[in-house]
Parts: structure tokens; sequence; C-alpha cells
């Protein structure tokens, strides 16, 4: 096609997304079945991912509306870096939707529906806010309509808390934000996004810090990133599965947006403890979010810290870049960043996947313990297919998506730690940041066996897991699209990469540096052919199958060898049990607790019940929180002795203020 | 002629694939056989293991009535991803099997696959046996990850690559010079995750039949017949890729440089003398150590990580 054509398509596409979800909103408030809504919404999705996709080729796509006083409250400027998340938005969105529209219990009211297209529209508003105030907005209307959708309709008291909480951690992120907005709009005299990344440069040097520091903690506390992880484990499991997917996939990548539009695209190249915090917490979430992950039996609970973990593995991509940009060396600014928008994408398909399959689990066994779950994969075939698929594209194993993407932020550490224009602590910090990409990856690997294992193999360990019957045609094929998906990014992983060094390159070079030809691979120092392997490992798993094949007879069917009593659920291993050897090897980090209490039948040695607990101690929670969350305790009541109800003691106060004001005046 | 004209290409690919599936089982053989004498005992012939392979081929299977298709499927993806992995590393000569498709982090990767796709089937069949033994496998090979990568990282440091065969190659040319301080550091770092990796003395008891010390023993325990036999060529095969990883890396010395007839079996024999003496080397330890407390791991896989860092620091701050 050639450019005209793709720049109509790209606002083609956009626009139609923007008056389908209209559409959808005015379908969720009218009194209609919201399934109507909900196939606007997909249909929207569908639009957007298009768009995105056009968008990534090159146009830029500007779009304004609702100009009040001079400025528009909506004001657009979509461009390649947009489109990367427009993408993923579209794809999710696109399943999500159409898992919700088969999923009976996703419009539990209108509300719920109403909030989740607005969710919908202000995540795409979130990615292609061209100015301050557009971007708060839309910011804004994403954290409270999730907000709502996380709260829902008839909460119960963990919803509630899940909810505060998150609203608290979101509303500090958003006043960081708003900080960083007032001091970059005060330095360059413009609201426009623009006219930063042209003034940036007359920034001071502390300013610049300041603004660094401010981004990090605000965009971090939406990704998600530890220290500022608490609410992100509580919010995504209590909301219902097609809106965690979302919340998950996508509405944690708008922080990992934020932090490369305004750390890398505004601020530019600055000292290099920016890039080394940044690896620091990229590798400090990725191993503790999976050693969490690991200690945890409810199924959605474990999900959302493996989304810590990947924020980590995203953010070590971000850090990359940034010491590359520090360094001036644009190939590695390109690595780094392609690997953090690829691993964004992924991320948010096989997350949103496991997910859904989440849900599914919980539509038909109607819980989400993994110690009361098991045998699944009898009852529900493609669930667990694609679950299982999900689960090996997350755990980075190759040929999938997961891989690729992680191969290329090993690819960004390892040329960080050989680069000789980098300061040499930061290069030994590139190759510990290696080690604990290393162990992430294997701890996942545990986690997902976990969690695969528990949930659909063996024997069901309860009456509800036995009784549970494959989910409907659409969430089955919302599953299937996001795991064919996976595969294909995989396999295509090449000419992928390349699309989002050529985004990387756009936005980080100031001079044409780079041919247009040299992309991912070259820039590398290593050699991987996912369409190569792919094939190879295909053709060699056909191949030994055949061999296999040739007169085998059929296997003969027997009951599971248990020393010669009848199999039952209680001889299996558990999802406790499965991680104990972790718990005990990171037994600092994690301090196990454990509570075994045994009933004795009356004076007998013999126990009638036995139960244990174990439960393992959030550090930070505990160590970083608490105290904060005591000490505000304690201010309130203090402040509140300023509070005595008697009208003259307010007289009073204004009294002393009038005259408090009147002395400064005076000055 | 070069190694990458399309013959040279294809004999690399027939013969180094036909050398690992030849003498992976010749190998455990040869290990056992070893252990065996060390201790006194008599021990079973080496080819032993061709016997028991063309044994279990020729059985029928007996699997669980409550186990998925997973436990029918996952001899052969783990098979087919342990030879992938021969395909990509560069045994025979200096060049992989398939050049291009991948590098030392696709080969951890394929590891990784195989490690899922088994511990998934040793949880199918219900048996406490099997999910002790995949518990314990993905909790030790999480501690061997870091442990084989920061290793491996070492001579990417040196060398400026991933690609297995280039640094085989920029090894042999600078000679005996490659054998430095840092390198023997690393080569120590990835010889002790090496021997978890192939489930050796001290970490894992490869002989034992008492369910409670099995690690990978515990999670073929459910397999029969045609399966196991894949499954045990397949770990096997990972004794051989392991063992070539190491040989490309820190001694790719003989491997086969041009395309002749006496460089093809120099080639030939010097890969079978280093896998065979790395059989011996694992026999004497499987002999000569007892198996360590599982609680005790980390320390000794820990240590590995530390040895590589130190390697590591080694190579950026001290003058070469």
């Amino acid at each position: 096609m050639v450019p005209a054509d793709i720049e109509w398509l790209a606002t083609v596409s956009l626009s139609a997304a923007v008056l389908l979800s209209a559409l959808g909103a005015v379908l969720a408030l009218a009194r209609v079945d919201h399934r109507a809504a909900m196939i606007a919404a997909a249909a929207a999705c569908a639009a957007c991912g298009i768009g995105g996709v056009a968008v990534l080729a090159g146009p830029i796509v500007e779009l304004r509306f609702g100009v009040v006083l001079g400025y528009p409250l909506l004001d657009l400027r979509i461009d390649a870096l947009s489109g990367a998340f427009l993408v993923a938005l579209g794809a999710v969105g696109l399943a999500a939707s159409v898992y919700g529209v088969g999923n009976h219990d996703a419009g539990r009211s209108r509300l719920d529906t109403v909030a989740y297209i607005v969710f919908l529209v202000s995540l795409g508003l979130v990615f292609g806010s061209a100015s301050a105030f557009s971007f708060l907005f839309a910011w804004e209307l994403m954290a409270l309509s999730s907000a709502v959708l996380v709260v829902g309709p008839r909460p119960d008291r963990s919803m509630v808390r899940a909810s505060y909480i998150y609203l608290a951690m979101t509303h500090l992120a958003t006043a960081a934000i708003a900080i960083a907005f007032a001091i970059c709009s005060a330095v360059a005299g413009s609201l426009d996004f623009a006219d930063w990344v042209v003034s940036a440069g007359t920034f001071g040097g502390l300013t610049r810090d300041v603004v660094f520091l401010l981004i990090l903690v605000g965009f971090g506390t939406k990704a998600g990133m530890i220290p500022l992880h608490i609410w992100l484990p509580r919010a995504h499991p209590v909301a219902p599965s097609h809106v965690s997917a979302l919340m998950s996939g996508v509405m944690i990548k708008a922080g990992i947006y934020g932090f490369i539009r305004f750390g890398i695209d505004v601020l530019g190249a600055g000292p290099a403890w920016w890039g080394g915090v940044v690896l620091a917490i990229g590798a400090g979430s990725a191993v503790l979010g999976v050693l969490y992950a690991l200690a945890e039996h409810d199924l959605k609970r474990l999900l959302a810290f493996h989304s810590v973990e990947n924020i980590g593995i995203i953010l070590l991509g971000v850090g990359v870049a940034m010491l590359g940009m520090t360094a001036g060396a644009q190939p590695l600014v390109v690595l780094g960043l392609a690997a953090a928008l690829f691993h964004t994408l992924n991320h948010a398909l096989f997350k949103a996947l496991l997910f859904l399959g989440a849900g599914a689990v919980q539509a038909a066994a109607h819980t989400r313990d993994l110690n009361r779950l098991g045998g699944l994969a009898r009852s529900m075939p493609v669930t667990a297919l694609a679950f299982g698929l999900g689960a090996a594209a997350i755990s980075g194993l190759p040929p999938l998506n997961g891989f690729a993407s992680e191969w290329l932020v090993f690819q960004g550490l390892l040329t960080v730690g050989g680069d000789a224009g980098i300061d040499p602590v930061a290069r030994f910090g590139g190759y510990v940041a290696v080690g604990a990409l290393a162990l992430t990856a294997a701890l996942a690997v545990a986690c997902f066996v976990k969690a695969t294992g528990m949930t659909f193999l063996a024997l069901p360990r309860t009456a509800e897991a036995a009784g549970a019957r494959e989910v409907g045609r659409l969430m089955r094929g919302a599953m299937i699209g996001l795991a064919a998906s996976c595969v294909a990014l995989g396999v295509a992983a090449g000419p992928v990469g390349a699309v989002f060094a050529a985004v990387a390159r756009d936005m980080t070079s100031t001079a044409d540096s780079i041919p247009a030809a040299a992309l991912v691979a070259p820039q590398t120092i290593g050699a991987y052919n996912p369409a190569l392997l792919s094939v190879g490992l295909a053709a060699l798993l056909a191949g030994v199958f055949a061999i296999a094949r040739l007169g085998a007879r059929p296997a003969r069917l027997a009951p599971t060898w248990v020393c010669g009593i009848l199999p039952e659920p209680a001889f299996e291993y558990t999802a406790t049990s499965f991680s104990k050897p972790l718990r005990m090897f990171f037994e600092p980090i994690l301090r196990p607790a454990r509570e075994l209490q045994v009933e004795l039948h009356e004076g007998t040695p013999f126990p009638r019940r036995v139960s244990y607990r174990s439960e393992v101690d959030h550090l930070i929670e505990s160590r970083v929180y608490g105290p904060v969350h005591r000490a505000s305790i304690a201010f309130a009541q203090l402040a509140r002795r300023l509070q005595q109800g008697t009208l003259q003691l307010y007289l009073a106060y204004i009294v002393g203020a009038v005259i408090v004001l009147l002395l400064v005046a005076r000055r | 002629m070069t190694l990458d004209a399309p013959a040279a290409a294809a004999f690399i690919a027939i013969a180094q694939v036909a050398l690992a599936l030849g003498c992976a089982p010749l190998l455990q053989g040869i290990t056992k056989r070893l252990k065996a004498r060390l201790q006194y005992r008599y021990g079973p012939s080496i080819w032993q293991p061709y016997r028991d392979l063309a044994k279990w081929w020729a059985k029928t299977p007996v699997e669980s009535n409550t186990a998925s298709a997973l436990t029918g499927a996952a001899p052969v993806i783990v098979l087919g991803a342990m030879i992938a992995a021969v395909f990509i590393v560069p045994i025979l000569a200096l060049r992989s099997p398939l050049a291009g498709a991948g590098d030392l982090l696709v080969v951890v990767g394929l590891l990784a696959l195989a490690r899922f796709v088994l511990a998934l089937a040793a949880l199918d069949a219900g048996s406490a046996f099997g999910g002790m033994g995949a518990s314990r496998e993905v909790a030790i090979a999480s501690l061997v990850e870091p442990g084989v990568l920061l290793s491996l990282a070492v001579v990417v440091a040196a060398a400026g690559t991933t690609d297995l065969a280039h640094i085989a190659t920029l090894g042999v040319a600078a000679g005996p010079a490659l054998f430095s301080p840092t390198l023997l550091l690393a080569a120590a770092a990835f010889g002790i995750v090496a021997i978890a990796e192939t489930g050796h003395e001290p970490v894992d008891n490869p002989d034992t039949h008492l369910e409670l010390t099995m690690i990978h023993e515990g999670m073929l325990l459910e397999a029969s017949g045609r399966r196991l036999a894949l499954l045990t060529l397949a770990s096997q095969l990972k004794v051989v890729v392991i063992v070539g990883l190491f040989s490309a890396v820190f001694v790719p010395f003989g491997a086969m440089s041009e395309f002749t007839v006496p460089a093809a079996a120099l080639g030939i024999g010097v890969a079978f003398a280093k896998l065979v003496a790395a059989a011996c080397a694992l026999g004497a330890l499987d002999a000569g150590m007892a198996k360590m407390r599982i609680l005790a791991l980390p320390g000794l896989l820990g240590l590995s990580s530390l040895l590589a860092l130190t390697a590591i620091a080694a190579h950026l701050w001290l003058p070469a």
C-alpha cells in the first residue's frame, strides 16, 4: 500500500473505533441486552487494532474534540509509539469483549457495561493524547472506570478494601504525574507534549532529575513495579475475568507507555543513574513478582503477581535503552526499546489469555483455589490447551512469543555488559540483571507448571472441579484467538521485532544514523531465527511422532499405582506442596510461616482432623507500608484534636488565620 | 571446502545428530559401569542402555486411566526439543548443524521447554511421586539457570557474541591463551550447574529407586513402554547437549574447521573422546560423592552464580 492509503486506513479505522465505542455506550445506557453493547465494543476494539497496525507503518493521525476555552478536551496525536500500545488494546479488547458476550455474568449491571466501555475508550485516549490536559482527563477516567469495575455491583469486604487501596495508589500516581506535568508545562510554556520534547533541553539538571523521579513514581505505580505494586494483586483478582485481562494486559501498560513517552521521548538522555535505577527496579520487580506468585494458590492472584514480574522484564528493556541513550549508543537504545515494546505486546496477549482461562475455570468449577481444582483437562480440553499455550508463552519457552522478547531483553543486557562506553558499575549491573532474568525465567517455568498442573491435570480434588463442563463457544473462541496470536507472534518474531525496532529508531534517532534496513537482527550480538527454529522444531516433532507411532500398540489403561490401594485426590501433590522446596530455598525473602493443627480422637493417638496453613510474609507491605500506614493513622488521631465541634473554637481558628495572613501580607 | 558449503553443512548435520543419538545411551552405560567398578561392584555392561531402550520400545505402554492426552504427547515433545538442541550446539565442527537458527540462549530455552513439558507430564497421573519429582526438578532448575547463563555470560563478554559457533571459532583462534583465569572460573561455575542439569551426584542420584530421593527418575515413574524409551533417550541426549555446550564454549579445540576427510575424522574422534571423558567424570562423581540434602543445594548452586559474577568482575575491572 502507498503511504496515503495507509494514512487513510489509519484515520478511518481510528475514527470508526471512536464512533463504535460511542454506539456501544449508547447501547449500554439504553435498556437493551448488554450483549449488543459488548459486540459494539468488540467491533471498536477490532477497528482500534487495525488503526494501531496502520499507524505503526509511519503516518501520524491527529484528532481533536470538544475545544473548551481554547483547550481541547480531547487532543489526540497518534504516532507509532501510540500505535504499538493501541495494537495491544485492540487485540486484548477484542478478545475480552467477545469473551464478555459469551460469559453470562459479565454484564452484571448496566453500570458495569457502561464502565467497561468507558474503560476501553479511556485506555485508547491515554495512548493517543497529545497534551497534558487531555492526558490527565483520560488517565483519571481510566482509573475511575476501572475502580467501578473492580468494586462491582454487589461488593463484599475484600472488594471494597481492594478498590480503596487501588484508588489510593492510583491517585498517588496521578498526583506525581500532575506535578511532573506542571513542572514541564511551566518550563516549556505549553501543555502540548510536542513542545515539551523541543524544550526539554532547556530544563535544568535538578529539574530534570525531579521530573524523572516523579514520572518514575507516577507511571511505575500504575505499571505495578515493586515497591509500588501493592494494589495490583488485590485489584486484579476481584474484577470479572475479562476486565482482569484488560487491566493486566493493557491498563498497567499505560504506565509503561507514559514512562517511555515522558522518560525517553520527552526527557531524552539523562545521567547514568536513571538507567541504573530502572534496571535495578526492573530486576527486583521481576524476581520478587515471580517469587510471590509461587507462594500463591489463588489462580488469579498468582497471575496478578506475574504481571509484576513481566513489568519488571519490560523495565529491564527500558533500562537498557536509557543506559544506551546516556552512552550515545543508538543501536542499544533501539534494541532495549524494541525488546520492551515487543514484550509489552506479548505480555498483553498471554496474560489476557491466562486471565480469560482462569475466568473459564472459575465459571466451570466455581473456585480459583488451585488446591481445590484438578483434572479439568479432560472435561475442558480447549481451555486446557489454550491455557497451556499461554503458560508456555509466559514462561519464555521457544518458539513462542514470550521467548522472542525475553531473548531481546537478554541481548540488550549482554550488550550493556559488553559496551566499553558505559560505566563499569552499570555494565556489572547489566550482568547481574542477566542472572536475575535467568532466575525469573526458571521460576516462571516452576510457577506455571504448578498453575497448569494443579488446575488441569491429575484427579479433581473437589466435587465442584469434578463437575466442571467446558465453557461456551465464544469464550473458547476468545481464548483460541489469543493462543493462536501467541504462536503466530513467536514464529513471526523476526519481522514483528523489526517493526518495533523501527518504532524505537524513529522515536529516538536525531540523525539517520541507522539505515532503515538494519533492524533488530544486525543490532543484536546473537543469532535467533524464530521462523527457522519453529519449522525445524515442528519437523522434528512430526518426525519423532511418526517414528514413535510405527507399529505402536495402543496404551493399556490402568489405575495409577499408589502402593496397592485405589488412587484418591488426597494423594496428589497440591499447589502448596509443589512450591514448598522453593519457599524453603527463598526463606530469607518469603519468610514462610506454617501452622499445623492436629485434633486427636479422645484418648487415642489417632488424628481426627489435620489442618495445615501456610503463608508468606510480604516484606514490603509489612516493613514499608505498615509503618507508613500506622504513622498516618497516628497523625490523623493528632489532627482530630483540632476538631472539637464547638463554634467558638472554629471562630478562633478563623481569627488566628486572618491575623497570620495579615502579618504575612504586611511584610 | 568451507563449512558453509551445502555438502559440508549436510555432512555436519547428519554426522552430529547420528553421533549424538548413537552414543547417548553408551555414555550412560559408561557412567554406570565406571561407578560400579569404583564401588567394587561388577556393574552392567556398557551396552545395557541400548538393550533397555530396545526392550521398552517393544512393550505396550500402561497409562493411568485418569491421565490426559499430555501423557502421550509429552515424550515426543521432550525428545523433539532435545534433538533440536543437538541441532544448535556445535559439537562436531565450528558450525551448528542448523546454523543461524539459534544461539546459547535458544539452547537454554529448549532445555526449559523439555523441563516444562516433562514436569507437567509427571503431574498427569496424580501420583505423589511424580509431583515430588516435578516439584524438586523445577526448584533446582531455578537455581541452575542463573549459574548457566552467568557462566556463559563471561564468555559472551569476552567473545562479544552469543552465537555458539562464533564463540567456538574465536576460542580455537585464541589457542592456549583461551585458558585465562577468568575463563577457568567460568568453566568451574558451569561445571557445577552442569552436574545438576544432567542429574548426577551430589544433586540427584540417577540410579536411585528409593522414591523419596528421586528427582528426575521420579518424573519418569509413571512412564512405560515406548514412552519410557523416548524419555530415557531424551535424558541421555541431555548429557550430550550439556557436554557439547561446555566443549563449544570452554574447550572448542579439535572441532572440524574445514570440510576435509582428516578434519572430519579428527572432529568426530575428538567429539567422541570429549563425550566419553565427560561420562567418566560423571561416573567418578557418582561413585565418590554422597547426595546432598535438598536444602543444602542453594549453597552449592549459588556458588556457581557467585563464581561467575566474580569472573565477570575480574573481566570488567582487572587489566587483561
